[in-house]
């Protein structure tokens, strides 16, 4: 398994000599992107959305991403969590508005985190907050080491280890009660 | 991944794997979304617009720091238009009274129809002081002198066959017309008797008005023919001459320099003797270095008594008529000076911190708001992830 974590060759100092065309870079970290984003916001098309508006914020920010300062993939995550977290307040702001919350009972009947993922995951991952599934998504999909996954977050390395301890001993107490 | 980062997923493989075989992959109409606004390459940032980021902060920094500078040497170097440090000269310097063979002598002359107009002359009885300096608390003796309604005035007597050092002030009114002039002819006249002009200090308006301060100095032999040349100039609004006498001062320290020689011619006849033991040599060698270094002391601080008393200070203040000013006469002590010069400085450092201050508390307080903000903008995201 390749290291996310590392700078690959291109993008090692002297940094900016090499550092890789954007497309590059979109190509080869949309997915995960796009599946932190999933998993933070259990909204497929919500999503498909942000992932493309972090990509723009990230264009528009290219010039100043130095590759010595971090991986892209940690920079992208950075972006994806601001993005997300706008978008969060914004659902806030239109449920209030709207007094109504049917999103949740739509959702529900399909498969929101993956294909082919187990009813009882799906479910479980569904109950935890997004706060717990964001750690998930960035320490076991994502890979991302603790201080990666920290920064994302903007909390420290043993905030940020407690918090996916406590995710995933919530997820599997998910996954057992609704077996039972 | 570390092995601490893979300890933390410990007993969750299964989730794990179940997680990571199943991820979500983007759809292809995104990555073309995406990709759409992609540039090939990446457009490094142009030379000349780092160059510019680099300058230009670098050329603020140095004009800031550059009026800093200025504004801080031409604030405290410039001389103040109303010359009273220099009427307060006088007052800062500090007569030393010798043995009752000697007296400190200050001398005032006062315009015509003040108070002491009568052609008294007052010498305090010196105390017999044997060698030690004393500060003269409020006994300042004065020698007042009649100045008649031209400015004719009194000739100040300064003492000749004993070593003295003199300070005076004078204040003379000139004409608009002749302002420059006087000035002019006072450092003439000092510089005919040997002396030279300290500083000056000359200030006048375009209606002719004004006023200069000149810091003189001449031998002081030659200080009673200087202040009787000054004087006439013009008018004489009011004169000051104190004199200080530092003959005992200086017979004290010839006679030191005797004994310290004859000290030292002893101890080193000593040191030449075979029969000394090897302890008391030890001594004398101590006692006879100690006696050298005082005696290098003592002729360094002679040379400095004799310096002292070789001229005298003049202050000099012309003015016009529009510009009279008329010095103070000041009785302050040593520890009153002592105060002043203290609180002085005690309010000069209460303006630098007060001015540190206001530079640094809006930074500071902008710093504290833009912290305080960045946390509760984190915490607000934390809540709203939590409880979305």
């Amino acid at each position: 398994m390749s290291d996310v974590n590392a700078l690959p060759a291109a993008v090692r100092p002297p940094g900016r000599v090499g550092a890789p065309a954007f497309a590059d870079v979109v190509a080869e970290h949309l997915d995960a992107v796009y599946r932190y984003l999933v998993y933070l916001t259990g909204d497929r098309a919500a999503a498909e959305d942000l992932a493309a508006e972090t990509f723009e914020r990230a264009f528009r920010s290219w010039r100043r991403f130095d590759p010595r300062r971090g991986a892209p993939r940690t920079w992208l995550c950075r972006i994806a969590h601001s993005a997300a977290v706008d978008w969060f307040r914004a659902e806030a702001r239109r449920q209030r508005r709207e007094e109504t919350y049917s999103r949740d009972e739509a959702v529900l009947e399909e498969s929101v985190f993956a294909e082919g993922l187990s009813a009882e995951l799906e479910r479980a991952l569904r109950r935890l907050t997004p706060a717990e599934r964001e750690v998930v998504a960035l320490r076991v999909l994502l890979e991302l080491d603790g201080p990666s996954a920290a920064r994302v977050l903007g909390i420290s390395g043993t905030a940020c280890s407690t918090r996916l301890s406590r995710a995933l001993k919530r997820l599997e107490e998910e996954m057992s009660d609704v077996r039972n | 991944m570390s092995a601490i980062d893979r300890s933390e997923l410990d007993g969750y493989e299964t989730l794990v794997s179940e997680l990571r075989a199943t991820a979500p992959v983007a759809p292809e109409r995104l990555r073309e979304r995406v990709l759409e606004g992609a540039p090939a390459q990446r457009v490094p940032r142009s030379r000349k617009r780092r160059l510019f980021l680099v300058v230009v902060p670098v050329a603020a920094v140095l004009a800031v720091g550059a009026a800093l500078v200025h504004g801080f040497l031409s604030t405290g170097s410039r001389p103040s238009a109303v010359p009273a440090p220099i009427m307060r000269g006088i007052a800062h310097r500090r007569p030393v009274y010798g043995s009752a063979a000697t007296a400190s002598q200050s001398l005032r002359a006062l315009p015509s129809g003040s108070q002491s107009a009568d052609k008294a002359v007052s010498h305090q009885p010196s105390n017999a002081y044997s060698g030690y300096e004393a500060a003269p608390a409020t006994t300042t003796p004065t020698l007042g002198m009649a100045l008649s309604g031209n400015g004719a005035r009194s000739s100040v007597m300064i003492p000749q066959h004993r070593l003295v050092h003199a300070v005076a002030t004078l204040q003379v009114q000139v004409s608009r017309s002749k302002l420059s002039e006087a000035t002019n002819s006072a450092s003439q006249i000092v510089g005919s008797l040997g002396g030279y002009a300290q500083s000056v200090h000359y200030e006048a308006s375009h209606q002719g008005g004004g006023s200069a301060v000149l810091t003189l100095r001449v031998p002081v032999q030659k200080a009673e023919a200087a202040i009787a040349k000054l004087g006439a100039l013009g008018k004489l609004l009011s004169q000051q001459v104190s004199t200080q006498d530092l003959q005992t001062k200086l017979t004290h320290q010839t006679s030191a320099i005797g004994s310290l020689r004859r000290a030292i011619a002893v101890y080193e006849q000593a040191l030449q003797s075979t029969t000394l033991p090897a302890s008391q040599r030890v001594i004398i060698q101590i006692r006879l270095n100690n006696a050298r270094r005082q005696l290098s002391k003592v002729r360094h601080a002679r040379a400095g008594t004799l310096a002292f008393g070789a001229t005298a200070d003049i202050s000099l203040l012309l003015t016009t008529s529009g510009h009279a000013f008329v010095g103070g006469h000041h009785k302050s002590g040593r520890f009153n000076r002592l105060l002043g010069s203290a609180a002085g400085f005690l309010g000069l450092e209460g303006i630098i911190v007060l001015y540190a201050l206001i530079v640094v508390s809006p930074l500071v307080l902008l710093g504290t708001l833009a912290w305080w903000i960045l946390r509760e903008r984190r915490r607000r995201e934390e809540r709203l992830l939590a409880s979305a």
